[in-house]
């Protein structure tokens, strides 16, 4: 945009040019410096997170605060498995969000192939269902969802926490948009082959969604990763929680004891932005996909 | 012989049937559409159920009250002013955020280097739990360690108390709140900018407009439906803050900064464990956003058809 303007400018004014030249310069000096201001407020919590993360107890209390401490210590990363069951946390996280990104994957790709290629009774019907679930907020079904965990005893169970997770209409409709996007004459010519259906979908279709696939896998491992609500209504001992029930139940409004659970903090946002820094667009791609409008 | 024949005809025949794409269809959904209906649509039907019930955790002296749960809400001061604090939390978060996210995504919208990286580090707080936001500014807002208070106090500030505050604990948790989301806005619009036609800008410079007028005249009717999405969206996640409130403030102090999701939480997971109740509240929240929202895509679409 500023390349053109600039050109028509020139043609119109030229006398004015080297003028012009300056404003321009100033203008996106002062983009860049606005810019970087945002940028510092984004990253400095982090940053003071994870330098923090490694100060003595008595250089993270201090005031006036200081960024840099004279020494620094592992010393928290130690003890935070000590005061906080934190391993347990961990792999609870792990399975939970790790198994419900897989199984939501495959049964999400299965039903959106359903609704985007093959033709069958019901099926208006069937996509306007997965569409108004995608608009029921989880806090108006966590109690009854409650009760029918609990008796099923699958209160404080893995399957308990991965089942009602397995599936998401927002996933579903993801899937749809990618498999509509293929070309029709594909599965056809699977078929005159003599593939059967199912061999259709993982053998030809499948492939061919690679970057759906990890756009939503990405997205569902994030959600369910960072979620809180849902794993503190489902898991009632302390040997259950995930990672961010657990790390709020020990901070609340009362920290007590600020290393450990900045120690805490850190290991538990560290496996996504690790995973954010090699599929970066990925992550990008899910978010673009949940403003897409049919 | 015959034997095997016929049951071998009788398994080739049932694998065709299944394997027709009109029947197979419903084995694709089955697993999804079961999920669905049984942990999402049953219980959705059950908490309208249970608003009708005076029910505990424990099920002991389970009784139909009617209306009851309903009536005492109205009464329920502490019900009712945590509805206020919700739709306070709205007001201030979702304006917010969705105008720092669309100014970010305009600004940002040229591929450049820069803008390129801007873009990756804002959307980091994004998959950065709020959890882990609510543990970073409680340190990062304490009165006696903070630095924001610290920073204050250097421009000759008083040093609030935050979320210790009664009238400062929502304005800071909203602030919170879009540092760590206005990344998802600014992706989304960051998507609807760039697929603005050139021509539009190029016939928009034609007739003389300069950049603020094109970006009001051009880019706004231009992202109107995704700017819709992204109110209508936040309006309805606004609605149930719940994280953020549940680990920096709890709610506190008086109950000053408890929102609806929250409450319901602590009347039907905590003393008294009224899940009856707790249900009916549910309910009435449920009817407010799904109202607010039907509203606000009204409004939308009218806005839209105003604009083409």
């Amino acid at each position: 945009m500023e390349a053109r303007t600039a050109s028509t400018t020139e043609l119109v004014d030229s006398g004015k040019k080297s003028n012009y030249h300056r404003s321009r310069l100033i203008k996106s000096i002062i983009f860049k410096i606005v810019m970087s201001l945002l940028i510092l407020i984004v990253v400095f919590p982090f940053l003071w997170l994870l330098l923090s993360s490694f100060k003595y107890e008595k250089d993270i209390i201090t005031y006036p605060p200081h960024i840099f401490a004279g020494k620094y210590t592992f010393q928290n990363y130690i003890k935070v498995w000590d005061t906080i069951p934190l391993l347990g946390y961990v792999k609870n996280t792990v399975v939970f969000a790790g198994a419900t990104m897989i199984i939501s994957l495959v049964l999400d790709s299965m039903t959106g192939y359903a609704l985007a290629r093959m033709e069958f009774k019901g099926k208006t019907m069937f996509y306007y269902f997965v569409m108004v679930t995608m608009m029921i907020p989880f806090m108006v079904y966590m109690i009854p969802l409650f009760i029918e965990m609990n008796k099923m005893n699958l209160l404080d169970t893995y399957t308990g926490l991965i089942i009602p997770r397995a599936t998401t209409a927002f996933g579903i409709f993801m899937m749809r948009s990618n498999f509509v996007g293929l070309p029709r004459d594909l599965d056809e010519a699977a078929r005159l082959d003599g593939l059967n259906e199912w061999r259709i979908f993982t053998k030809i279709m499948l492939p061919l969604s690679k970057p759906t696939l990890m756009a939503l896998a990405v997205f569902t491992l994030t959600n369910n990763w960072n979620d809180l609500l849902y794993p503190l209504i489902l898991t009632t001992t302390s040997s259950m929680r995930t990672l961010p029930a657990g790390l709020a139940l020990f901070t609340g409004q009362h920290i007590s004891f600020y290393g450990p659970v900045m120690a805490g903090a850190v290991i538990s946002m560290l496996p996504l932005f690790i995973i954010y820094i090699f599929a970066q667009k990925y992550f990008v791609q899910g978010s673009a996909m949940s403003g897409m409008k049919e | 012989m015959e034997e095997i024949d016929t049951s071998v005809n009788k398994k080739r025949s049932f694998f065709r049937f299944w394997n027709q794409p009109k029947h197979a269809a419903y084995l694709f959904m089955a697993p999804s559409i079961i999920i669905l209906l049984f942990f999402m649509v049953i219980p959705l039907v059950g908490t309208l159920g249970l608003s009708f019930f005076d029910i505990n955790i424990f099920f002991t002296g389970t009784k139909f009250v009617g209306l009851d749960n309903f009536i005492q809400f109205f009464h329920d001061q502490r019900a009712i002013n945590s509805m206020w604090h919700t739709v306070y939390f709205t007001l201030l978060e979702t304006p917010t955020q969705v105008i720092v996210g669309t100014i970010a995504a305009a600004a940002l919208s040229r591929t450049t280097l820069f803008n390129r990286f801007s873009r990756s580090v804002f959307y980091v707080p994004v998959i950065c739990s709020l959890t882990t936001s609510g543990i970073i500014f409680s340190m990062l807002l304490d009165p006696n360690i903070g630095w924001i208070p610290y920073v204050l106090h250097q421009f000759g500030m008083s040093t609030p108390q935050f979320f210790r505050d009664a009238s400062l604990a929502m304005p800071s948790i909203a602030v919170m709140t879009v540092w760590k989301n206005f990344g998802v806005t600014m992706t989304i619009m960051l998507t609807a900018i760039q697929a603005i036609s050139p021509s539009l800008y190029e016939s928009a410079e034609m007739d003389g407009a300069n950049k603020k007028q094109q970006f009001f005249h051009v880019t706004i009717p231009q992202i109107i439906p995704s700017l819709g999405f992204c109110v209508m969206t936040n309006l309805i996640g606004s609605m149930q803050v719940f994280d953020q409130i549940y680990v920096t403030t709890a709610g506190g102090p008086e109950f000053k900064t408890e929102s609806a999701v929250q409450y319901i939480y602590s009347r039907g997971f905590s003393a008294p464990y009224q899940l009856g109740y707790a249900s009916s509240v549910a309910t009435i929240l449920f009817v407010i956003i799904a109202v607010l929202s039907i509203s606000a895509n009204l409004y939308m679409s009218h806005k839209e058809k105003q604009m083409r």
